[in-house]
């Protein structure tokens, strides 16, 4: 039987998806403004950490046209990344999901049960909870990415008006830097949640949509790794399903006592 | 009961997205209206960025950073490097004018006669590179304090002879003590390649507002576009 559970409240759902639209629109701009100048070296200067200065990111994976308009649409979604933002994080502060976020004693031991598990190095799937230990940490790190990034975000923006921010980043051209690198992170993260969840538990897309979630093929009941046990189980075979499968007794206890 | 998901289903499910999410964004510019929502944003960004906006904000153009030199890029519209010709066009004069108690006519040895100062400091394009370089000429505040305007003229426009750029500014942004009317970089007279004979050069603003090969300064009641204003990005462009 399938045993549905509410999992995600109406906020965290509404506000994953505006972070979605957001996230996407975000990078999309910012690769064509970094396209502008695919660099982070002053003029007359080289840049020591970047393996990529001066090669330009394919346009298909820009957004906003032409420098100024991805300028118009980052600067513009850049208040609905950060206030979303601000209303999940109150919101689950709030409410009490941050438990289940927070890494705690044994975060660290149960990713290495995890990473042993898809490895094949262990039979069974962990029993971590809600989410396990590497989703844990994933989804806790995230936060603090999109932290770094919207801080070298602004040092970048008002280098002058906000410049002792800008200061702290080491100057106008490592803020560049460090935005460009965390949201290489965030993206990246934001890749492999989107990899594991059609890999490993597509179920859950249910759960982050309408809210339900079908327990009963949770990648633990599946006992699934990335493209194995995508199906859901099949029916145990138990006393219960015996009796179902076999013809009904001639007269039921009700009729008895008739 | 929803079917039962497979690998067939996972690689459906991803060569949908991907080209969904490559006919979504594929270097376009984004639903058409989605932009009176992006005009508001700018509006409300730039009264954001106003309020952050102080005199004592000031560029320390990058201690240890190098001086960009001839790396410095040049920036004109003309098809050639625009060169004042006095056989021509006269001797080149400033003029700063508009709502001004006293509209002023000035030749590069006048400029050479105002309170001179140097500055090293950082130049931001709207493309995303910086270089640095030292500047040589007169705040623009010191050129008002000659000329007078009228408090109620709270914006200015740079003009220029370079094919009719120009630039207009909040008068704030004008009046900052590191916005100058540069005829020197790094230690030599500007060059024409830099927009001599005199340029607007300021940290708080982005490269585009700065008008190379200036002619004349007004003091205007509203603003007044510019060139690369016009053409879609943000007026204010402050830093």
């Amino acid at each position: 039987m399938p045993t549905i559970l509410h999992r995600h409240h109406w906020i965290v759902r509404l506000t994953h998806w505006v972070n979605a639209l957001a996230l996407v629109i975000m990078t999309g701009s910012g690769l064509r403004i970094y396209n502008a100048y695919p660099a982070f070296a002053r003029k007359g200067e080289t840049f020591p950490l970047n393996p990529w200065e001066g090669m330009a990111v394919p346009s298909w994976l820009t957004f906003g046209g032409w420098l100024g308009g991805a300028r118009h649409w980052h600067f513009a979604m850049m208040w609905v990344l950060v206030v979303n933002a601000f209303i999940y994080l109150g919101f689950i502060y709030l409410h009490g999901e941050w438990r289940d976020l927070v890494p705690r004693r044994g975060t660290a031991r149960d990713m290495w049960t995890m990473v042993r598990f898809y490895l094949w190095l262990d039979r069974e799937h962990p029993r971590q909870g809600k989410h396990n230990a590497l989703q844990r940490m994933a989804y806790f790190s995230m936060p603090w990415i999109a932290a770094v990034i919207v801080v070298s975000g602004i040092a970048i923006w008002k280098p002058v008006s906000l410049g002792w921010l800008t200061a702290l980043f080491g100057g106008y051209n490592w803020a560049r830097f460090v935005h460009f690198m965390a949201m290489l992170a965030l993206v990246g993260a934001a890749l492999a949640h989107v990899f594991m969840v059609f890999a490993v538990d597509p179920y859950s897309l249910r759960a982050i949509i309408t809210g339900g979630y079908d327990e009963s093929r949770s990648p633990e009941a599946r006992n699934a790794r990335p493209f194995v046990n995508l199906r859901p189980p099949r029916a145990p075979i138990t006393a219960a399903a015996t009796a179902a499968a076999s013809p009904p007794p001639p007269t039921s206890p009700a009729e008895t006592a008739e | 009961m929803t079917q039962p998901y497979d690998r067939r289903d996972f690689l459906r499910a991803a060569g949908l997205g991907a080209a969904a999410l490559a006919l979504g964004a594929c270097n376009s510019q984004g639903p058409r209206e989605a932009e009176k929502l992006l005009r508001y944003a700018t509006k409300k960004n730039e009264q954001l960025e106003r309020a952050l906006f102080s005199h004592t904000h000031m560029n320390e153009g990058s201690p240890g950073a190098f001086v960009a030199g001839r790396r410095f890029p040049s920036y004109h519209i003309s098809k050639t490097v625009p060169v004042w010709d006095p056989a021509v066009r006269g001797a080149w004069r400033l003029e700063v004018g508009g709502m001004v108690e006293r509209p002023l006519s000035l030749s590069l040895d006048d400029l050479h006669r105002l309170p001179r100062r140097t500055q090293r400091v950082d130049h931001f394009c709207v493309e995303g590179w910086t270089a640095v370089a030292g500047f040589t000429g007169v705040r623009v505040r010191d050129l008002a304090a000659l000329a007078k305007p009228d408090p109620k003229a709270e914006f200015v426009d740079f003009e220029s002879f370079d094919d009719g750029y120009h630039e207009s500014w909040d008068v704030e942004s004008a009046m900052h003590p590191q916005t100058l009317i540069v005829y020197g970089k790094d230690g030599n007279e500007l060059s024409p390649a830099y927009g001599a004979p005199a340029r607007l050069q300021s940290p708080v603003k982005l490269g585009y507002k700065n008008t190379k090969y200036l002619t004349r300064i007004m003091f205007l009641p509203q603003q007044n576009g510019g060139y690369w204003s016009d053409a879609g990005y943000e007026w204010y462009g402050g830093t």
